[in-house]
């Protein structure tokens, strides 16, 4: 692809982005890259880490937003910050290890001290500068918004803009839907993250984690062997929808299948009666019916935008480096108290996700071969026309489509648009639009 | 002395309290055990990254406890005292 | 011969034929020729490639592969199917396996063969080229027909605190 220059007008956008079909420069121009970081990953509102990470005062763990060192922080009293890894003095990493406890951080090269707040305690020899007036302006760098959902905890670098629990609109309901499934209604991510580098552009993971057409072709060779229904989920007679959340944020819903197949647990690939303990405790926590509900509908599979990923029973979160290099961080989800049910998960996860998965080395494959083909001269656009003709609109007002259909992806795409052309501006962006549920858009 | 100890004390909480434990972070590592030298016992810390040495004892250690938030920050300061300069121009 | 000698001897015999077995193993990797290389494993068997660290506990912490022999086996048939695309086509690969050393006995395993060696894999698709590098622990059992099968098998890569790219191949 020839390397555009940054539209500057809706006109220049029409070029790039058509309600259907978007241009393959898009995922190969160093230009776009950078404006993404700037309209898209510096100000709206990004997942950085899971309250359960840093369960105890003083916590800490090494995070990013995109190319961003941060620093995830619980200080003394319980409040989690999110902070600039890097020394106000020189520009040095001040946290090297993974996580740790410590209420303050000393950088390596001179000494600089800060608290796990940002504040900075001070600096050896401190005659050498003067008054003290400057080391209330010499704090560690702060993501200027820091908010929580059900335990996720996202940063915003705008110091204004839409609420999170706005930003998420449609999407709290996976929150809401993903804590319902542990008893204590409490999430445990604290099995670890795997990295996973492709050399392949950001955007090619995000607009795959819901695309229910390629299941049955990137994974036929897992869901032939392991003999799995996950195909059939994503088949052609399939009753699963793929829907439009609004704000980016998509969703293949798969609980049509799992109600129609009306086995608890059946989400999981098992049967209540492998899982007697979490079964008690679930019944116990929220009554044998709606726990019975629970156990069938499973959990979401749901594209929290731009960077989080929640697959059921894993947590994938997108970190893009380049233009065309992504590492994707995932881990498996625990709920508090059930090792029962963590231990299988675990495993079913460390089976599917990661370099050597037998799911995602296949899918990470794909994205490193789009990246090699968009670079190709002509067609010179990716086409994203699946299921316009039947599209529609469900109880809540959201667009869906058939399980296989390209909802997601053109949703994706429109919030992509309005992000990229509201441009650098101050930071202010309309919360995205909530359908009700008379189907009409506020 | 150490068999009057062992008679004042039951023998499992001397064992431990005398076992040197390391807590080590990626911005300091000390060694900590308990100090019986002196007429009542006391935390002995060592900075194993310089041998420097020091001591708590139970009300200085009772008094950590009752801390408030923030009080410590002003011996974190490095210039507190360990890389203070010694040319102070005041 | 003294006794000393005698048993000098046999743990040099030992070396040299857990060595070859390694070097085999190697090979049948390299060359994917699948089916050979399972037949190296045991009845009951790990294959586990740690990550941050080497030390974690893989029953509660993310590991890039823990495998029993069931899975192992599902692995096998997975690229069988030709449609792996992280293995279509193959990687082109080619390892060395050096300082290959006796270690004392799990305790728990006192009659299997223990041993440590550190391996370079050079690897090259369409991605273009990855080196991995690492250290192998394997335990090694015998058949009654007195052959050397694969227990045990830790794969220490360097740097698995950091992102590593898509490892389809059996390494």
């Amino acid at each position: 692809m020839t390397p555009t220059t940054v539209p500057a007008d809706s006109a220049a956008w029409d070029a790039l982005i058509e309600p259907d079909r978007v241009h393959g420069s898009l995922y190969t121009d160093p230009a776009i890259f950078d404006a993404e970081m700037e309209r898209i990953w510096y100000r709206t509102w990004v997942y950085v880490g899971h309250e359960s990470e840093v369960p105890q005062p003083n916590d800490y763990v090494v995070k990013s937003i995109g190319p961003q060192p941060i620093i995830m922080s619980r200080d003394k009293q319980g409040e989690i910050h999110l902070l600039l890894n890097r020394c106000t003095h020189r520009a040095n990493l001040v946290c090297d290890a993974a996580k740790g406890n410590s209420s303050a951080f000393r950088c390596p090269y001179h000494g600089w001290t800060f608290s796990n707040t940002g504040k900075l305690l001070g600096y050896p020899f401190n005659s050498g500068y003067g008054g003290t007036e400057e080391k209330r302006n010499l704090g560690l760098g702060r993501v200027a918004r820091v908010a929580s959902y059900q335990g996720f905890v996202f940063g915003s670098f705008a110091e204004e803009g839409p609420t999170l629990e706005e930003h998420l609109g449609g999407a709290t309901d996976a929150f809401d839907r993903l804590v319902e499934l542990s008893p204590t209604g409490k999430l445990d991510i604290s099995a670890g993250w795997l990295q996973h580098e492709a050399k392949a552009n950001w955007k090619m993971l995000v607009e795959n984690e819901t695309d229910g057409y390629h299941p049955q072709f990137v994974h036929a060779s897992i869901f032939s062997v392991a003999k799995s229904g996950i195909g059939d989920l994503y088949g052609e007679k399939s009753t699963a929808v793929s829907r439009d959340l609004g704000g980016g944020h998509t969703e293949n819903d798969l609980r049509p299948e799992f109600r129609r197949i009306d086995e608890p647990m059946g989400w999981f690939g098992t049967t209540a009666d492998r899982l007697p303990e979490y079964v008690e405790h679930l019944q116990a926590a929220r009554g044998p019916e709606r726990a019975r509900e629970i156990m069938i509908d499973g959990a979401p599979h749901v594209m929290v935008y731009p960077n989080l990923f929640i697959a059921e029973i894993q947590l994938f979160v997108i970190q893009p480096l380049a233009v065309d290099r992504t590492v994707q961080h995932v881990t498996a989800i625990q709920y508090e108290g059930e090792p029962q049910l963590n231990r299988r998960m675990l495993q079913q996860t460390i089976g599917s996700v990661g370099p050597a998965g037998l799911l995602l080395a296949d899918d990470t494959e794909m994205y490193e071969r789009n990246q090699r083909g968009v670079h190709a001269r002509t067609p010179e656009w990716l086409v994203l026309k699946r299921g316009t003709h039947r599209e529609r609109r469900d109880g809540d007002g959201f667009t869906i489509g058939d399980a296989t259909d390209e909802v997601p992806q053109r949703a994706i795409w429109r919030h992509y648009r309005e992000l990229m052309e509201a441009g650098d501006g101050d930071g202010a962006v309309a919360p995205p639009a909530v359908p009700t549920a008379n189907g009409s858009v506020r | 002395m150490s068999e009057r100890r062992e008679r004042s004390l039951p023998l499992g909480e001397a064992a431990a309290g005398d076992t040197p434990v390391e807590l080590v972070s990626e911005f300091a590592a000390v060694s900590l055990v308990v100090d019986r030298d002196g007429n009542g016992p006391r935390l002995r810390i060592e900075d194993l990254k310089t041998g420097q040495v020091g001591f708590l004892d139970p009300l200085e250690l009772e008094t950590l406890a009752w801390l408030p938030e923030g009080a410590l920050h002003r011996f974190l300061d490095p210039s507190f005292h360990r890389w203070r300069e010694e040319r102070e121009r005041g | 011969m003294s006794a000393t000698a005698a048993t000098a001897t046999a743990a040099a015999e030992l070396l040299r034929e857990v060595e070859q077995f390694l070097y085999r193993e190697a090979r049948l990797a390299d060359e994917h020729e699948y089916d050979a290389w399972e037949a190296l494993w045991a009845d009951e068997a790990i294959y586990w490639v740690p990550a941050n660290g080497d030390d974690i506990d893989p029953t509660r912490q993310m590991s890039v592969i823990f495998d029993n022999r069931s899975r192992i086996s599902t692995r096998i048939k997975q690229l069988h199917t030709g449609k792996r695309h992280a293995q279509t086509p193959p990687s082109a690969l080619r390892r060395l396996i050096t300082n290959v050393e006796l270690l004392d006995p799990d305790p728990e395993h006192p009659d299997d063969v223990a041993v440590g060696s550190n391996f370079l894999v050079y690897e090259s698709r369409e991605r273009g080229v990855t080196l991995w590098a690492g250290r192998y622990e394997h335990r090694l059992t015998r058949t009654p027909e007195g052959e050397l099968r694969i227990a045990y098998k830790k794969v220490r890569i360097v740097g698995n605190d950091r992102p590593l790219h898509t490892l389809a191949f059996l390494i």
